[in-house]
């Protein structure tokens, strides 16, 4: 229990300081919010108004501290936001008697909504391609990577290996334009971006954008799975199995690739909670509306309540998915229960 | 035994090959263009009613409130839903739109417009003259975060009313047609800072101060479908049945996407997905030109945005005039435009193509190094192109957008510069840190800078770029920071002068100060290239209106092919 604790404790220290730090660097670095929000020519006049009415012109420290005041507030518990503006941008999340607890993100300097209802509307999008791409990435990867240990030196080895290689080596947005060009543009089997209206239009449009994160990630999942199960396959206790008269497959996968799996674990957790900050490139160029396609416009405008909330997401999402793969790895490894 | 080395090669030869094959592919290497989609009739065929027209940008719509903050593609949806006092013919000259005459008295001052009877808003009520007066005192209003209020900081009573002092701006309403604005001088450019979609009618729903909530509502020639739009992905207009010019617009409806990357949006443009492909890449746009069946098909707009190399008169060796001579002498503008020859066209002079007071006779800034290297001499550090010495003896900071067409002509400029004995220093950062550092005096000693008109008069560009009052600490927009008492007079003189020709002489006048002062060595204008398919009727350019689809009709000869979108484009 104290061990959970001090995990829980040491996990909002590092979605605390990875927000400092955002919130640092977006205004240390040079650029206007207030000015990008105006635009480029816009006279100064009015630029200061607009800044004005941002809240803009109080000092960075000032700006911070409403931040995190703001953050999580308790507040009326029904919110009717044309009487009531200074609770506009909350999102009420339990009910506390008469009160009730809220969260504020604030509202975005460009798209002038509540930043909470951006992230809400678009973090199941995130989430189902971060689930849809990793679920294709452990699909190549593990059968790859078992396949290319199983035939450790054969021409299937090199085969693989040398495909991973390039899979790790090509950048998102070639493998994405590659696909869409091919199964969207050549043999229009998939649509080549958007979101959809319906969910039957979701699933068509999640493919090809889930298919770029998959191609890619798989390429690592095979080298990681293949090192791993060569290693194992040489221990005394896989050949006592094999000398047990264990079928080949079920030394492979019951005995090998499950020990095989305590880095994929660790790796899987670091890689979901990476995709839930948003999958940006792959976002953007298949015009997928999650956290990733948001955070890369918050950036370029310097929209700073934007920016700050993907950081926050992107940090919870990234300490919270570490805190489940820890979980996962513990049960998969006895030696990490008894360490426990 | 052979080596691993050996054993790898075959293997290496075939992924070397894939990986050669995967690169081409999205590149279109090894496949031809498809053909375009028919059209039904014959060029000159009478207009049809009815179809979507579909289109893609590489941007978003920020808003489409017209007192909101805009930009150049937020104003062209808003000219969708929002018509004006007045408009732009195509010649670019101002012409009765919902006012159908205006007077002018009191030596300019006074603009007294009569509206159209009969003009229905998207609502179904008729627009009336408190209608147009809401509307402005709305956009102007202290609370409304609009982008261009100061621009009519001349209205007599915005300074009180903008400082929330005065309830209303000076002007009267007389009856229910006719609307009266007084000015505090007077200002050539009036008519034409009316048309901008800021001071167009709005609906009485939008009452009188801007919420962000709003859903927009005008008099344009499309109203807007309820849902029908999704920030950051799409927009779909329908036809305003209403609208005041019988028988337009002949669409149905326009369809817009947001977000859409270049060589995807010529996918779907060559797959028929899309009607006119607005951003295309320069190696896309030769292919389509060489290829017999499109060529014909692009449509060049008019230089609307100039560029030149901002050299700041405060920071050496830029305080030197011969030296600021010497760059717009060496610089090749041919150079430049042949970046992207699709939407570049060499520039020497401040005003673009298209612009009213253009005067394509002037004679600009022109490239002649014998001349450089004369003004490099004259400035007291001659340069010897043959052995190399001389020239100023220290790198100067050339601050630059790396995301940009800018990025890649600091090397050319790089280049040219180095042969006249100055030797740049090239600093690319991110898009706002550009904007902050040359916006800031002193910061940045020399740097690409862009100017899109902000309105169809020739004062959109001599005044903010070039006068000593445009001069700010931060967020400066003369960011060479060039200071000259008599350019200001003429400036000034020609805003307020009423006679065309006295202003035209007067900017002529103010041309020539700037060539020969070059406080910016002109560089390159910049315009719209668009594809359309063979179908799309009566699309022109307009020398203001980036994208006016009003005329617009659509002759397909066949049906439409299943989209490569997921639905919603």
């Amino acid at each position: 229990m104290r061990r959970a604790l001090r995990r829980l404790g040491w996990s909002v220290f590092v979605v605390w300081a990875v927000v400092s730090l955002a919130f640092a660097v977006n205004n240390l670095v040079p650029g206007d919010p207030a000015r990008m929000v105006a635009g480029v020519q816009a006279r100064p006049a009015d630029v200061e108004r607009i800044r004005v009415q941002l809240g803009l012109d109080r000092p960075p420290l000032v700006q911070y501290g409403l931040f995190w005041k703001r953050l999580v507030h308790v507040g009326p518990r029904v919110v009717d936001a044309a009487k009531d503006p200074a609770h506009a941008s909350c999102a009420v999340v339990v009910g506390l008697g008469d009160s009730a607890l809220h969260v504020d993100l604030g509202r975005s300097y460009q798209r002038r909504q509540p930043v909470v209802d951006l992230i809400l509307t678009r973090l199941p999008r995130t989430f189902a391609l971060a689930v849809a791409g990793i679920f294709l990435q452990l699909l190549f990867g593990l059968t790859t990577g078992v396949l290319a240990a199983w035939r450790r030196g054969s021409w299937i080895d090199r085969a693989l290996v040398g495909t991973s290689l390039l899979g790790v080596s090509a950048p998102t947005f070639l493998i994405a334009l590659a696909l869409q060009y091919v199964l969207a543009y050549w043999l229009r089997w998939l649509p080549l971006d958007g979101f959809g209206k319906t969910l039957g239009d979701h699933a068509r449009c999640i493919v090809l954008p889930a298919l770029t994160l998959g191609v890619y990630g798989a390429a690592y999942y095979t080298r990681l799975v293949r090192d791993e199960m060569a290693g194992l396959l040489e221990q005394d206790w896989i050949r006592t199995a094999r000398a047990k008269g264990l079928s080949p497959a079920r030394v492979l996968v019951v005995h090998g690739l499950r020990n095989a799996l305590v880095p994929v674990v660790t790796s899987v957790g670091l890689d979901f909670g990476a995709l839930m900050g948003g999958a940006i490139v792959t976002e953007k160029v298949f015009r997928w509306p999650g956290i990733g396609e948001l955070a890369v416009g918050g950036m370029l405008d310097r929209d700073g309540p934007v920016i700050l909330a993907c950081v926050v997401v992107s940090a919870a999402f990234i300490v919270a998915s570490n805190l489940l793969a820890d979980a996962v790895h513990t049960r998969l490894d006895p030696r990490m229960r008894a360490r426990a | 035994m052979r080596s691993i080395r050996t054993k790898l090669e075959p293997l290496t030869g075939v992924l070397v090959t894939a990986a050669v094959a995967l690169l081409a592919l999205p590149l279109g290497c090894s496949t031809g263009l498809r053909a375009p989609g028919p059209a039904a009739s014959v060029d000159g065929a009478p207009p049809r009613r009815g179809g979507t027209l579909r289109l893609a940008s590489v941007f978003d719509v920020r808003n489409l409130d017209p007192a909101g903050p805009s930009d150049g593609l937020t104003m062209q949806a808003q000219l969708l839903l929002f018509d004006g006092l007045v408009d732009f013919d195509r010649d670019g000259h101002v012409v009765p739109n919902l006012a159908e005459k205006w007077e002018v008295s009191d030596e300019g001052r006074t603009y007294r417009f009569t509206l159209r009877a009969g003009v229905r808003m998207h609502d179904g009520a008729e627009l009336t003259a408190d209608d147009v007066r809401r509307s402005i005192e709305r956009a102007l209003h202290p609370t409304t975060p609009s982008s261009v209020a100061s621009f009519y900081e001349g209205l007599a009573g915005y300074s009180a009313y903008a400082g929330g002092t005065a309830p209303h701006l000076d002007g009267t309403v007389e009856g229910r047609y006719v609307v009266t604005f007084r000015l505090e001088q007077p200002d050539a450019a009036f008519l034409a800072l009316l048309g901008l979609p800021a001071m167009r009618p709005v609906c009485a729903s939008a009452g009188d101060r801007y919420v962000d909530t709003w859903q927009p509502c005008g008099s344009g020639p499309f109203e807007l479908e309820p849902g029908g739009w999704q920030h950051g992905t799409s927009l779909r207009v329908v036809r305003h049945e209403g609208y005041f010019r019988p028988g337009l617009p002949h669409l149905d409806a326009v369809e817009w996407s947001f977000g859409v990357w270049p060589v995807p949006q010529r996918f779907r443009f060559e797959d028929g997905d899309l009607d006119l492909l607005l951003n295309a890449t320069q190696a896309d746009v030769g292919r389509f030109m060489a290829d017999a069946r499109w060529k014909g098909l692009g449509v060049n707009f008019f230089d609307n945005t100039i560029w030149g190399e901002a050299m700041n008169t405060r920071i050496p060796p830029f305080d030197n005039v011969e030296i600021r001579r010497a760059v717009a002498a060496e610089i090749d503008r041919n150079e430049y435009a042949m970046i992207k020859p699709s939407q570049m066209s060499p520039l020497t002079q401040l005003l673009p193509r298209g612009v009213p007071g253009y005067d394509p006779s002037f004679q600009g800034q022109v490239h002649d190094e014998a001349a450089a290297l004369e003004h490099m001499r004259r400035a007291g550090y001659p340069y010897d192109p043959a052995t190399g010495k001389g020239g100023w003896p220290a790198p100067i900071v050339y601050t630059v957008s790396d995301v940009s067409v800018g990025a890649y002509a600091s090397q050319i400029l790089q280049q040219a510069l180095a042969r006249i004995g100055l030797h740049l220093e090239l600093r690319l950062v991110s898009y706002p840190a550009y904007l902050a550092i040359t916006q800031r005096a002193g910061a940045s000693a020399m740097h690409p800078q862009g100017n899109q008109g902000d309105y169809a008069d020739p004062s959109t560009f001599f005044e903010p770029l070039f006068t000593t009052g445009a001069i700010r600490s931060e967020g400066c927009s003369n960011t060479a920071f060039y200071s000259n008492p008599i350019y200001d007079d003429i400036v000034t003189r020609a805003r307020r002068a009423t006679s065309d020709d006295v202003r035209r002489a007067l900017y002529h006048t103010a041309n020539e100060i700037l060539r020969d002062d070059a406080p910016w060595a002109f560089t390159y204008g910049q315009h719209d290239f668009v594809m359309r398919q063979p179908y799309v009727k009566g699309f022109h350019a307009h020398p203001v209106w980036p994208f006016d689809v009003r005329e617009v009709w659509l002759d397909r000869g066949d049906a439409l092919p299943a989209p490569l979108t997921g639905g919603l484009r």
